[in-house]
């Protein structure tokens, strides 16, 4: 267990993720009177830490990793779980403090839908390549979030209220469909000489 | 045969490719090449040792990749060490390092263009080079594929084609035939003896028979030092019927090393 | 080099980058909110402006995600024994991610060109400088990405950039709070949403702005090329130059760009023959389709006495406040760019010129308000109006005698001109 949490460069992430939330919580205390976090910093800082656990999806041979007797099926879908639980529970702690990362349905439903997406990109476009549509799609929601049509609250699913049920059905397909596609699949695979490289 | 400009027909004015006076190299904080004398001029020299006997440190040393931390190191007539400009050093060395790295979107021909780019070469000759480098390696079918697409042997052999497009004066190959089946070794040995003509080669291998077939000398080295440097039947006069090894250049080999290890064990402090 | 640079082109990141900020843009301009780009050219640069916000962030992942590649791939040893400089070897890259940056800026910005090429007209040379802005921050992006890829190779780089410029982006604002003038000078984005129809960037400020960005893009070239710490603190001296050079240079108001008038977009362009149509000349696309009914609704008011004789478009801006000069005999005419380029409100327009008759001067305190004045205007047209509470006051008057109501209806008109207009003077 302390390999493959080693081998899948796990301490850094974690510790990535717990200091960026960490930095955003004091920015926030330190620089406003209010004690609601903005609904944008809000998202950022799922996003920000749902990218910094995107490294662990692979590893550094995964053609290796897949020949193990085991089964993988279970270890990866623990695996999300985990970092489900890495992103969300750091930001439900601060809802007891002075500077409050909510509401807490929204922090859960964007983790799961962001964890799903990115694990939708390891599978399908690799582990280097998994942040690409997270990133792109989350600022874009954020920035200029769309209530009037239905297609908008789809599309801008991150930034829309906690009661919104098309955003929630959005968050909750994408949470589903990266969480089958990364454990039947895994990380997607890479030419024999591109993955000796790092 | 391609056109050759007037420098290269030039007669050359040093002596030696590769001359080495006490030369010593670090790796990390270890002093890997320690108090090492070299000359090598025109031909194929193999070099021989166990496994961390200094072997790409010296070759990285010689490839301008480190710079000495002590000695003298002359390459190509121009001095090597401390605040030297090795540009003009570099433009006629070829280096295939152990650790191979490429890029793995380019192709073959993009490649080897792009470093002939690297390495200064006049702009009209590229496309000739590279083709002329990648014929020579026999990747020709290859040749506009991408390289992440190609497996071992024939990424090494793209390895060769980037060393030898700028038709270097001394050309450094750590390990080049891991991964080439038998008969490109035979290809390869015939490009090296072709090459070893007008231009100086070292050669990095554990292979001790590609070293007897192809190299009109080999130097040995153990821990840092020179151990020996002549011919390979000089290399196999030295073994005998006790020593371990398949065949007299392995024999030799081995009772080589048997011999400076038991000189260094008599007189651990000689030489420092 | 042309050689190398055509690899580059095709073998980096920068075809993937030029594509995705073209699609990421152009999902921004036409998904979000048409109608703010389809005024007319200046408009469609402010907003491509705007959503820099998005792009710009972008830009930084992409150069950082093109700077691990050295890295990544293992190629310094190999490189170390070349004799082409680092510098040399780093302005292919450097050239093929600027060049896929602009193309897709550009590109992005020819997509909305195509929308509102029909309509659109007025082309300021302030159009080119905003362009250029917005192109240079991209530029800076990509290369201080690359800088940033290469210094810290980590996989998590690109995407901690990305956020980190956004988060930059996003807080300097409040940073600069009480001096907005300071964030016009860093941020690309600042002061550029929904821009007014005669809305301008000043050239000063775009000036500044561009010495900036330009200062920032140097700094990330020198940053590319560094070899060791010395060169890299070097790189700190252009950057802040730059920023002293721009701060000197923009001036010192804090809505710059939102005070900001274009008085040649604001000059009334009109069409031939009378009665006259004029309309602002930033709208001169819209001309044909205000002109009928226009005129239309300038037969309908022709039994009035002294009737109005042309329409004009209603130039007033608020901020700051100006006012366009008032004629009894001209009816002011709010003209607008709907979300498909072409006049917002068409069927509406009868109604509101005719409406217009029943305005007053800006500075006069007793005017007719909105539901007294589509009611004339519906009476005068002989339909019914749409809203309800006009509806009451067009019953109330179809209720009396033709003479009576046309009485009143004249009343009004007077009332309106001469700044008299009492509570319910119509249906009294």
């Amino acid at each position: 267990m302390r390999l493959y949490l080693r081998s899948r460069r796990v301490p850094a992430a974690l510790a990535g993720a717990v200091a960026g939330v960490a930095g955003l919580w004091t920015l926030w205390s330190v620089f406003s009177d209010s004690r609601e976090v903005g609904v944008q910093l809000v998202v950022l800082t799922v996003l920000l830490s749902v990218i910094a656990l995107t490294a662990t999806l692979g590893g550094p041979d995964d053609e290796l990793d897949r020949t193990a007797a085991f089964r993988w099926l279970p270890r990866r879908l623990a695996h999300l779980a985990a970092a489900f639980l890495v992103v969300v529970l750091p930001l439900l702690a601060t809802l007891a403090t002075g500077a409050r990362f909510g509401p807490a349905w929204l922090v859960a439903r964007d983790a799961a839908g962001l964890l799903g997406l990115t694990a939708l990109g390891a599978a399908a476009l690799g582990v280097g390549r998994a942040w690409f549509l997270p990133l792109g799609w989350t600022l874009a929601a954020t920035l200029f979030p769309r209530s009037e049509p239905v297609l908008g609250r789809i599309l801008t699913w991150q930034a829309q209220p906690r009661v919104s049920a098309a955003a929630a059905v959005t968050a909750g397909l994408l949470a589903v469909c990266g969480l089958l596609a990364y454990a039947v699949a895994g990380p997607a695979r890479r030419a024999p000489a591109e993955a000796a490289q790092r | 045969m391609r056109t050759v400009s007037a420098a290269e027909t030039a007669p050359t004015t040093h002596p030696w490719a590769v001359d080495a006076e006490g030369l010593r190299v670090r790796a990390g904080r270890h002093l890997a090449v320690d108090g090492l004398d070299l000359t090598l001029g025109l031909g194929v020299h193999g070099l021989l040792g166990p496994n961390g006997a200094g072997k790409t440190t010296l070759m990285r040393a010689l490839a301008t990749v480190v710079k000495p931390a002590g000695g003298r190191l002359t390459l190509l007539g121009e001095p090597a060490g401390g605040r030297a400009d090795l540009r003009r050093v570099r433009r006629g060395i070829g280096y295939l390092p152990q650790q191979f790295g490429f890029y793995p979107r380019f192709t073959v021909r993009e490649f080897v263009e792009y470093m002939a780019w690297l390495k200064e070469m006049p702009k009209a000759a590229v496309p000739g080079a590279t083709q002329r480098a990648i014929d020579r390696v026999g990747l020709t079918a290859k040749a506009d594929a991408r390289m992440k697409t190609l497996s071992g042997g024939m990424l090494r052999r793209a390895g060769i084609a980037q060393a030898i497009v700028n038709d270097p004066a001394l050309l450094l190959l750590d390990e080049p035939t891991v991964g080439l089946d038998p008969e490109q070794r035979l290809d390869f040995r015939e490009l090296l003896r072709d090459v070893g003509v007008d231009s100086c080669v070292l050669v990095s291998t554990h292979l001790v028979e590609d070293v007897v077939a192809a190299c009109t000398d080999v130097v040995l080295i153990n821990e840092g030092r020179l151990v020996h440097h002549g011919t390979p039947d000089d290399l196999a006069a030295q073994g005998g019927a006790g020593d371990a090894g398949d065949s007299p250049a392995e024999r030799g080999y081995s009772a080589l090393l048997r011999r400076h290890r038991a000189a260094g064990a008599a007189t651990p402090e000689a030489g420092r | 080099m042309s050689r190398v640079l055509r690899i580059e082109l095709r073998r980096s990141a920068a075809l993937g980058s030029a594509l995705i900020l073209l699609a990421v843009g152009t999902l921004l301009l036409f998904f979000v909110d048409r109608s703010v780009f389809t005024t007319g050219w200046m408009q469609l640069a402010m907003t491509q402006r705007l959503y820099l916000a998005v792009l710009w962030p972008l830009a930084l992942a992409a150069g950082a995600w093109q700077g691990r590649r050295e890295h990544r791939t293992n190629v310094t040893e190999l490189f170390a024994s070349t004799p082409r400089s680092r510098a040399h070897r780093a302005v292919p890259t450097l050239l093929a991610m600027a060049l896929a940056v602009v193309a897709g800026y550009l590109a992005m910005g020819i997509a909305g060109g195509a929308w509102i090429a029909g309509t659109a007209r007025y082309l300021p040379a302030s159009v080119f400088a905003v362009l250029a802005v917005g192109v240079l921050a991209l530029v800076a992006a990509v290369w201080l990405g690359l800088a940033a890829g290469r210094l810290l190779p980590s996989p998590a780089t690109a995407p901690a950039l990305g956020l980190a410029g956004l988060g930059v982006l996003l807080l300097l604002p409040g940073a600069t709070r009480p001096h907005g003038w300071l964030a016009l000078v860093f941020s690309p984005i600042y002061e550029m949403n929904l821009p007014d129809a005669y809305t301008t960037v000043p050239g000063r400020a775009s000036v500044a702005q561009a010495v900036w960005l330009a200062a920032l893009a140097v700094t990330a070239v020198l940053l590319v090329v560094s070899g060791g710490w010395r060169l890299r603190v070097a790189a700190l001296l252009p950057v802040v130059l730059g920023a002293a050079v721009a701060i000197a240079a923009m001036p010192r108001d804090n809505r710059y760009v939102i005070d900001a008038v274009d008085p040649v977009a604001r000059e009334l362009v009109c069409a031939h023959d009378d009665p006259r149509v004029c309309v602002s000349r930033v709208h001169a696309g819209l001309l044909a389709e205000v002109v009928p009914p226009a005129r239309a609704a300038l037969t309908v008011l022709a039994p009035l006495p002294s009737p109005p004789t042309q329409v004009h478009e209603d130039t007033t801006t608020y901020v700051p406040a100006r006012y366009p000069p008032w004629h009894d005999d001209v009816v002011l005419l709010r003209v607008d760019a709907g979300s498909d380029g072409h006049l917002a409100n068409r069927d509406l327009v009868l109604a509101e010129v005719v409406a217009g008759a029943f305005a007053g001067p800006a500075d006069c305190d007793h005017l007719a308000g909105p539901d007294e004045k589509m009611a004339a205007a519906y009476w005068l047209i002989g339909r019914a109006p749409a809203t309800p509470g006009a509806v009451a006051l067009w019953q109330n008057l179809r209720q009396r005698p033709e003479g009576e109501a046309r009485a009143r209806v004249v009343a009004l008109r007077r009332a309106a001109l001469g700044c008299t207009v009492q509570d319910g003077q119509l249906t009294r």
